[in-house]
């Protein structure tokens, strides 16, 4: 080998053992995020098979606000905590209503979505507010507020619930007669109940304001600050009021600070 | 003596292969009728066409005046007035000696139990199984077990007894004692078919034998005349390697 | 509720807050069970001989044909071919609503339409459902053991005088059936656990309690674990039921 070429090979060399390794935690990795995509108008398939809804676009937007690279996955709700707790996911946003029972084992960020329950019922229906509900069959999703609201009013063992998987069952429940009403989570109840025939929605003004946030692994305060400054951001810079008035067709409310 | 059953121009198919070929012959009352020839004949073809359990082809079997294959004809009812002896014994292995026996006459001649259990020990003491009467047929020797199933066909009381081969699964020491059965029944003027091998039995007992070849019926005659003076070159053949 | 810690982790008091769940669940888990076992057995017996059916002469022969194969094959095909879960959702969601309808319901209408699809709609879709499909395995079971009896014993039967439904029943029957049971207790088995997916239709049986609480508490190792500990004790007293039965009708074997 010829003087200079060994010359070049040192220095190359040098520099590759003086360069800082970065750490592995810091290597730039497409995030995954899990998300339940029959949830419209927060996450659902079209029918060319490709995931849209509200809750895509804000995650797309606040991940591009904070430079974080995410990939969406389809996961059922039922299983989709536990998929962020074994790390096969490593963000949640499908509608996930912040409480103090969820708060003991996960890490939300600032809420994104300012939600209320809402009852959907047969036109004819003269129910006005939850407590007419007493006595009656409801539906819920299982676990959702809605579950939580329905449980604390008429006891968690009550044979008056009735839980389901996703909220096309609550209201295939109701339209079959098999139950009275079913609750859930405004955004998604409206747009059901303006798809079927037949079914109004009330809205009990005692059903108190609840937010949606992103869930993160409890203690993962890296990725929480990345994406509450990647939520503010887009707050601030009017991406969120543009995406709220798409989807909702409203002013997007002010939400809480973190 | 009056005619138990007549077959008239009766063929067999199975499938492709032809297995009766237009078999004519009568069988009287209390006559004895041995049923002998190579395997493969058609011997236990005709005898199961006797009680219907092949279908005829074409050509009819008449027991007592009754068509055996013709639709309106109840045959379960037919059928009690035939018994049947198969060469597997065919004992139902669930039941008792006396439960086998009992069942049929209880459930289809209305007999009450003691008056079935007393008909079957009367039974059973003369096929000589007694003893035996709460053994289930997995303890019986074959000898036994075929004298159980003649002594449960009898049981109906039937005009008339069908033996498809009811030795050829016993062995050689066991085959006396059911033959000596058989041979009782023929003494009290039971109208007998019997398919078998046991030549000696069909010369001492039968008043007439068939020989069947092929699916034709080759020759018949008195025993005497048949195994001594065969007329048919065919009966000859088969004697002179089975005698 | 304070938290109760077993070993350390198990958090025993989330299942003890949702105890009358669990405590109704298992009864119907239990209750299902049970009377899908009997319907699906019965229904499996006349299908598997439906299968079976034929007759001497045209056209008894015909009819067989069309009347009770054609429509036994048919349906043990359907229920095997498709899966159990999408059998109860079409069954509550699509097949009930049409015949059990307050407005139009081709069995039931009116008020009492309304209160039976409230308070017993999943229990009849669900039973329904299980019921057809098990009805359909087993008759395979059935269709198996009847025609694994030699035919020798049916020839002697018929020999006797005995008709075709005595045969069956006293000598064919009886002899099969032991050598069903222990197809028919793994059927057994299967039916109790397949009855879980029930809780998608909103039935109160043991998965849905699990269901229940883990949509609460989002966790999923102490209600799982507490039914799977549940349904193994029930397939336990069943697999002993069944070996029980299994030697009670062992007597007069040919071995």
């Amino acid at each position: 080998m010829s003087t200079s070429r060994v010359f070049v090979l040192v220095v190359t060399a040098a520099l590759a053992v003086c360069a800082p390794v970065p750490p592995v935690s810091a290597q730039p990795r497409t995030l995954v995020v899990g998300s339940s995509a029959t949830y419209p108008p927060f996450a659902y398939e079209t029918p060319t098979k490709q995931i849209v809804g509200f809750d895509v676009d804000i995650i797309t937007a606040v991940a591009k606000k904070s430079g974080l690279a995410v990939r969406l996955v389809n996961t059922p709700f039922t299983g989709v905590f536990a998929s962020l707790n074994n790390g096969d996911i490593d963000i949640i946003i499908s509608g996930v209503t912040i409480n103090d029972r969820r708060r003991q084992s996960y890490d939300f960020t600032a809420p994104y979505f300012e939600a209320r329950q809402l009852m959907a019922v047969p036109a004819a229906s003269t129910v006005k507010t939850l407590q007419d509900l007493a006595g009656k069959k409801v539906a819920v999703v299982t676990g959702s507020t809605a579950d939580d609201v329905a449980s604390r009013a008429f006891g968690k063992t009550s044979a008056n619930i009735r839980r389901f998987d996703t909220t096309p069952l609550i209201i295939a429940e109701l339209v079959a007669y098999g139950v009275d009403a079913a609750i859930g989570d405004n955004g998604v109840i409206a747009y059901r109940v303006q798809e079927q025939k037949g079914l109004k929605t009330v809205a009990d003004p005692s059903f108190p304001k609840e937010y949606f946030g992103i869930v993160v692994k409890q203690g993962n305060t890296a990725l929480k600050g990345a994406l509450n400054a990647g939520l503010a951001g887009i707050i601030s810079d009017g991406t969120y009021a543009r995406l709220y008035r798409q989807w909702f067709k409203a002013e997007p409310p002010v939400l809480p600070k973190p | 003596m009056g005619e138990a059953i007549r077959v008239s121009a009766l063929t067999k198919r199975f499938g492709a292969l032809q297995v009766l070929r237009g078999i004519s012959c009568v069988i009287h009352d209390s006559e004895v009728v041995c049923v002998i020839g190579p395997s493969g004949s058609g011997k236990s073809t005709l005898l199961r066409c006797m009680n219907g359990l092949e279908e005829a082809t074409t050509g009819q079997v008449t027991v007592h005046g009754v068509p055996v294959h013709d639709p309106t004809t109840d045959l379960d009812r037919l059928r009690t007035e035939i018994g049947m002896v198969f060469q597997r014994f065919n004992l139902f292995p669930h039941k008792t000696v006396l439960d086998n026996i009992t069942l049929a006459p209880g459930a289809i001649r209305g007999l009450t139990p003691t008056e079935a259990r007393d008909r079957a020990d009367a039974l059973l003491t003369k096929v000589g199984v007694l003893d035996k009467r709460e053994a289930y047929p997995n303890q019986l020797s074959g000898g036994q077990q075929q004298r159980v199933a003649i002594a449960r066909a009898l049981a109906m009381q039937p005009r008339i007894m069908l033996f498809d081969e009811p030795t050829s699964s016993l062995d050689p020491e066991m085959v006396g004692e059911v033959l000596a059965v058989m041979q009782t029944l023929a003494d009290e003027g039971m109208t007998m078919v019997v398919v078998t091998h046991e030549m000696g039995f069909a010369r001492r007992v039968a008043h007439r034998v068939l020989f069947l070849d092929e699916g034709q019926l080759v020759e018949e005659g008195a025993p005497g005349d048949l195994f001594e003076r065969p007329r048919e070159a065919r009966t000859q053949q088969f004697l002179s390697k089975v005698l | 509720m304070e938290p109760v810690l077993w070993f350390g982790w198990f958090r025993a008091d989330i299942i003890a807050e949702y105890a009358e769940l669990f405590w109704r669940g298992l009864r119907t888990t239990i209750g299902v069970t049970l009377i899908c076992i009997v319907q699906g057995s019965l229904l499996g017996l006349f299908v598997g001989m439906a299968r079976l059916a034929d007759a001497r002469h045209a056209p008894a022969r015909q009819l067989c044909r069309v009347l009770l194969r054609w429509p036994a094959t048919v349906y043990v095909s359907f229920f095997r071919g498709t899966p159990l879960f999408v059998q109860i959702l079409l069954m509550h969601f699509a097949v009930l609503p049409l015949l059990i309808n307050p407005v139009d319901g081709l069995v039931m209408a009116g008020d009492a339409a309304r209160d039976l699809k409230q308070d017993y709609g999943a229990l009849v879709s669900g039973v329904l459902a299980l019921t057809l499909n098990a009805g359909a395995y087993i008759s395979e079971i059935f269709r198996a053991g009847i025609q694994s009896i030699d035919r020798g014993q049916s020839e002697a039967a018929r020999s006797l005088g005995l008709s075709f439904p005595r045969t069956m029943y006293h000598v064919v029957l009886p002899q099969a059936f032991r050598r069903m049971l222990p197809p028919l207790g793994n059927n057994a088995i299967a039916l109790l656990k397949d009855s879980s997916l029930i809780s998608a239709i909103g039935l109160s049986e043991l998965a849905y309690a699990a269901r229940t609480v883990a949509g609460a508490y989002s966790r999923y190792w102490e209600p799982y674990l507490t039914i799977s500990a549940m349904y193994w004790m029930l397939t336990l007293g069943l697999a002993y039921v069944v070996c029980r039965l299994e030697v009670r009708y062992g007597r007069g074997d040919t071995r």
